[in-house]
This record gives structure tokens, C-alpha cells and sequence, in this order.
């Protein structure tokens, strides 16, 4: 394999990741590449002792991952989470896959309801607002805290929600990291 | 010693010969690369994911700095951390070591 095949096979595995996170691992090879011309060896020796480009882009995958997580948890980080966890597959992630689905479905869920809490506490104290409109409850004080309540129960269950997920990635990462670095490339070259 | 349990032992202690190494002085990938290439058969490629793992975990910095010929290196130094990380390793390592011989020394 030649300098060219192995970087394209490279990028064709970071496909999807942040260009400048793309442009940033492949300058760390072109320049490994011109050091080991420098030296004397050939592209081809250097591909070589370089190892599967498709290996080396799914470990990198993880890590950037793994990184842009740490950084902002936002939804699509948690993705690239989840499929850098994919990517690195093994029987056990396999394992793990079905009670992730099931997880994610219940934050889903959990999350709705934070939204609904959110809303209604919002209409109910929207209704207070004088303009002639009816009280939806018996009376404004009682309106007033069950809209407050309604409001901080939602604000205060995504903040958990929020701390639960980010606890489960930070396993999770914990799990896949021990996990590639120990057992999944025992069949491979180091 | 079968293969599997000697892969499993070298990439156990890369990111502490990495550690080493780098306790020495500062140094850029290739050489590193090379380095524990000669010394532990690892794959050279390893070297950047090995590399972006401690970096994440804050163990080394890296900073850019003028080569005789072409652009600029990249340089990679042990941090505070990194160092302390070392001497924790280290000292696992040793007394895992003495433990493992004391075991083998009743074998063989």
C-alpha cells in the first residue's frame, strides 16, 4: 500500500467526523509519512509499520468522540459517542447494545414529560396574566403554585436527566476504552 | 508465552513507556513511534490514537516547533499530571513484577 491508498483509506474512516478533526489526524500521518522518507524508508515500508489504516481510524474515531463529548454535551455528541462505541464493535458491545436502545428510550420518555411539565406550568401561570381570560384552577393562588411547581419539577428533572447521561457516557467511554485497549485487539497487532 | 497474553501485557504498558519516554524529553510521534516499534513490536500507527487518548486525559501538550527541513513538528511534553501518572504506573508496575516472580520463583 502506498502513501496515497493508506491516507484515503484513513479519511474514508474518519468520514463524518469535524474536518478540522479529520485534517488534524491526517496531518499527523503525512507528516509520519515524510519523517520516514527522510529516513530512508519507502512508502510502502512505512504503510506497513503503520498498520490497517480502517483499525487505526476506528480507534481515532472513538477518541475524537470521546473528546467533543467532554467538551459540549449536545445531543449529536452523544451520537458520535454511541456510534464511535459502534465502531469499536465487539460480542460485548453487542451485549450492551439492546439495554443502550432501551435506556435512550426511557430518557426519551423522561425527557417528554420535563417538556410537558415545562409547557403546562408555562400556560398556567400564562393564564394569570390579567386580559379577561377565565382561571383554568380554583383560584390564583393555587393556579400560581401549581404552575411554579410544574415549571421547576420540569426544569429540575432535565437537569437530572441531563447528569444521568452524562454519567452513563463517561462509563460508557470508561467501559470502551478498557475494552479496545485490553481484549479487542489481542487477535491483532498492537 | 502465548501470543495473546503478550500483546495483552505490551499494550497494557505503552502509555507507560510512552510516559517514560517522554519523561526524558520532549519528543515528536515519529521518533516515539519508532522507538517502542523497535522495542515492543507495536504497530507504529498506534502511536496516534495512543497519543490523543493522553492528550485528552491531560497527560501530555503539544506545541509546534521549526524542523531543519519541511513544516513545523509537533512536539509532545509530559504535563504535572503526566508525570505524576508515571510514577503511579511505575510503582504499580514494580510491585505487580516482584509479585508475579515471587509466584514464578516457586515454579520453576
Amino acid at each position: 500500500m502506498n502513501r496515497a491508498n493508506f491516507i484515503a483509506q484513513l479519511r474514508a474512516g474518519l468520514s463524518g467526523l469535524h474536518q478540522s478533526d479529520i485534517n488534524d489526524i491526517i496531518a499527523d500521518y503525512e507528516s509520519h509519512f515524510a519523517d520516514g522518507m527522510a529516513a530512508g524508508r519507502s512508502e510502502d515500508e512505512v504503510a506497513e509499520a503503520l498498520g490497517d489504516p480502517a483499525r487505526l481510524a476506528r480507534e481515532l474515531r472513538a477518541e475524537v468522540g470521546f473528546k467533543r463529548w467532554e467538551q459540549q454535551r449536545s445531543a449529536g455528541n452523544f451520537v458520535g459517542v454511541v456510534l464511535a462505541l459502534v465502531g469499536l464493535a465487539t460480542i460485548d458491545i453487542m451485549f450492551l447494545l439492546p439495554i443502550l436502545g432501551v435506556m435512550l428510550a426511557v430518557f426519551f420518555v423522561i425527557a417528554l414529560a420535563c417538556v410537558g411539565c415545562l409547557i403546562g406550568g408555562a400556560i398556567l401561570l400564562g393564564n394569570l396574566i390579567p386580559g379577561g381570560w377565565e382561571l383554568m384552577m380554583g383560584n390564583t393562588a393555587l393556579q400560581t403554585l401549581t404552575g411554579v411547581g410544574l415549571l421547576s419539577g420540569g426544569i429540575g428533572g432535565g437537569a437530572l436527566l441531563l447528569m444521568i447521561l452524562d454519567w452513563v457516557a463517561r462509563a460508557l467511554i470508561q467501559y470502551a476504552r478498557l475494552h479496545f485497549r485490553l481484549f479487542k485487539s489481542a487477535n491483532d497487532s498492537i | 508465552m502465548t501470543e495473546s497474553l503478550q500483546i495483552q501485557l505490551k499494550k497494557g504498558v505503552l502509555e507507560m513507556c510512552v510516559l517514560a519516554l517522554l519523561s526524558k524529553g520532549d519528543n515528536y510521534a515519529y521518533d516515539i513511534a519508532s522507538r517502542m516499534a523497535e522495542a515492543v513490536g507495536m504497530g507504529e500507527g498506534t502511536i496516534y490514537p495512543l497519543m490523543r487518548r493522553m492528550q485528552n486525559d491531560g497527560l501530555v501538550t503539544t506545541y509546534l516547533q521549526e524542523s531543519g527541513s519541511g513544516p513545523p513538528r509537533k512536539y509532545y511534553k509530559l504535563t504535572k499530571a503526566g508525570a505524576n501518572a508515571l510514577k503511579a504506573q511505575i510503582s504499580d508496575w514494580l510491585a505487580f513484577e516482584i509479585a508475579v516472580r515471587k509466584i514464578l520463583g516457586e515454579v520453576t
